[in-house]
């Protein structure tokens, strides 16, 4: 299970605003290791992630999934390989408001045409293995910040994703839960053998991902 | 449908003060389709039974046809001989009268031919018999207010009496029970001047209209020529209860509420569903980004919006029957079964095109917004 982006150009904004986010990056991510993309903010981490997560279409270039240009394909097949292959860990608002832990996963399971009653098991599994074990049903409201962080990792991880995209995990929590959280990604990254992608700012991250690429490296006007 | 549930579920509170507001806009509909209903009735229930497809009035007489129109038996006469039409003479008079046990009661006299196809019968007692002029059978909510087999029945002021003979079901005329009697006992009702005490000598022989049952063959311009040849103005049964007292008005206030109460529902259903739609964006933004396509979305919404309408108008559509079953005969509310469905059919109709206003902006929502990549 490989990623390999070849030559994505990003254009964002309209006219005057018009800019360039990525200018023919190109790039290879392998299975089972944590990428870091750092760089300052817009630089093109998140346009990195949304590219290689077929939630945005590039001007230019291939985003090869094991063999699948995700570039290629039509809106409803994006919508199904965003469905069935790929994970999502945003910075906030991970989880659907009122909803449970359990309920999280177990939607997330449905959306994937699953039936939600058969992925119970494994969505209780998946919440143990993020140490949520004794929050089922807990609501968002009533989990702290590195905890919904948690749900939305084992959420992602319900589809047995091929490529994981995480985007600022620690962001938004303390540095004690920030490193656990981080361990925790490293951790189910090597155990599922996904490629993951994380966007960060933080050193801790950085340290505990197996490969770096800084995005000024790729900045169009390097790549000019 | 598993998620649209379960927001359902975690959503309750706000859903079940939609579905409130729903349960009342749908029992407000029934309500009132169930007084529009029990009005018409009320009004025209004595029409309605006539077993005629056409009414002949006086021809001139173009409102309130039941009260101004006068045939002559020229007329009567032309229409009884027409070919393949039967035809009989119909009196109607709105007047008051008091029983032998003191019962006073409003009643339309409903002059008809014993015999003749008018003629109602007798679902208790005897029917009308032109031997015994005086008898009359009045309906059931003269029954129900105190007239019954046997009175003796006294018209206010002009000291007429009749013989309650027998009763038949239902029958009003604008509001008032029917009492039917013969013809000439109408004519005397209807031609005796009030506080005269006794009936003028020499009545006219004249009659409000004729009921007429004509063929489908000759209706149109067979009609049209025997209406100039014998100074008629003939209409369709269904087009003469506009001829009552005030059927036309009040259907047009009880329709004109309706009107508003199912262009209120969409709104309302609609503002709701706005709300709600611009409260969850992000989340909708989060699961287009999880891979929910734009149908998928559109089925959720829609699923929400139709458990809520649907559930909602149930529940409207029972507190209305409800209503229906508390006021009893007390009040004129009619909601038959049929009547009560295609009405909460077309709530959930309007309920649901409501929601639809919200469609456009749930399949426009942008997954990219979860990862600001475009900030």
């Amino acid at each position: 299970m490989t990623l390999h982006l070849n030559g994505i150009t990003v254009t964002l904004g309209r006219g005057e605003s018009r800019t360039i986010a990525l200018g023919g990056l190109t790039a290879s991510f392998r299975p089972g290791a944590l990428t870091a993309l750092v760089g300052p903010s817009g630089s093109g981490k998140s346009t990195l992630l949304a590219v290689a997560g077929a939630l945005l279409r590039p001007d230019q270039g291939q985003v090869l999934l094991n063999d699948t240009d995700l570039a290629a394909l039509t809106d409803r097949q994006r919508a199904h390989a965003r469905r069935t292959r790929i994970g999502y860990m945003f910075q906030s608002g991970n989880l659907l408001t009122g909803l449970t832990a359990e309920e999280q996963l177990l939607a997330a399971a449905s959306l994937a045409g699953h039936k939600p009653r058969a992925l119970r098991a494994k969505a209780r599994e998946l919440l143990a293995e993020v140490g949520l074990d004794h929050r089922l049903r807990h609501r968002p409201d009533q989990l702290s910040g590195g905890e919904r962080q948690r749900v939305a990792l084992a959420r992602a991880l319900l589809a047995r994703p091929e490529l994981l995209l995480v985007d600022e995990p620690t962001a938004a929590v303390d540095r004690t839960r920030a490193d656990d959280l981080t361990r925790l990604i490293a951790r189910t990254t090597h155990e599922h053998g996904c490629v993951t992608l994380v966007a960060t700012h933080d050193p801790v991250v950085v340290e505990a991902a197996d490969t770096t690429i800084d995005m000024l490296d790729h900045a169009p006007a390097a790549a000019a | 449908m598993y998620l649209a549930l379960l927001e359902l579920k975690a959503a309750r509170g706000r859903f079940l003060l939609m579905g409130s507001v729903v349960v009342l806009v749908a029992a407000l509909v029934g309500i009132v389709s169930g007084f529009a209903t029990g009005l018409g009735n009320d009004t025209v229930s004595a029409l309605r039974r006539l077993p005629a497809t056409h009414i002949a009035f006086a021809a001139g007489s173009n409102s309130d046809q039941f009260a101004r129109s006068l045939i002559d038996q020229r007329a009567v006469a032309g229409w009884t001989s027409e070919k393949g039409v039967q035809a009989t003479p119909l009196g109607v008079a709105i007047t008051r009268g008091t029983t032998d046990r003191n019962v006073e009661v409003d009643l339309a006299a409903f002059g008809v031919q014993p015999g003749a196809f008018t003629d109602p019968g007798a679902e208790d007692g005897h029917r009308l018999d032109a031997a015994a002029p005086e008898g009359i059978v009045v309906s059931s909510q003269l029954v129900n207010d105190g007239v019954h087999i046997g009175d003796t029945l006294t018209i206010d002021r002009l000291g007429i009496r009749l013989k309650v003979t027998g009763t038949t079901g239902r029958s009003s005329y604008g509001h008032v029970a029917v009492a039917y009697m013969t013809l000439d006992t109408w004519r005397q009702i209807r031609f005796t001047t009030p506080g005269a005490l006794t009936p003028p000598a020499g009545l006219p022989d004249q009659y409000t209209a004729m009921a007429l049952d004509v063929p489908a063959d000759l209706r149109g311009q067979a009609l049209a020529d025997a209406d100039r040849r014998l100074g008629t103005a003939t209409v369709a049964l269904q087009d003469a209860f506009a001829a009552a007292p005030g059927y036309a008005g009040e259907r047009l206030t009880m329709n004109s509420i309706e009107t508003f109460l199912f262009l209120i529902a969409p709104l309302v259903v609609g503002a709701f569903f706005a709300v709600w739609t611009v409260q969850r964006t992000p989340e909708l933004a989060l699961l287009r980004a999880m891979g929910a396509s734009r149908r998928r979305l559109l089925g959720h919404t829609l699923a929400q919006a139709a458990v809520v309408v649907a559930v909602g108008t149930a529940a409207g559509a029972a507190l209305a029957a409800a209503v229906g079953l508390l006021v009893g005969e007390k009040v004129p509310f009619s909601l038959p079964a049929v009547t009560l469905a295609t009405t909460m059919a077309a709530v959930v109709l309007v309920g649901l095109a409501g929601s639809a206003f919200t469609l456009r902006r749930v399949t426009t929502v942008d997954p990219m917004t979860m990862l600001g990549a475009a900030r």
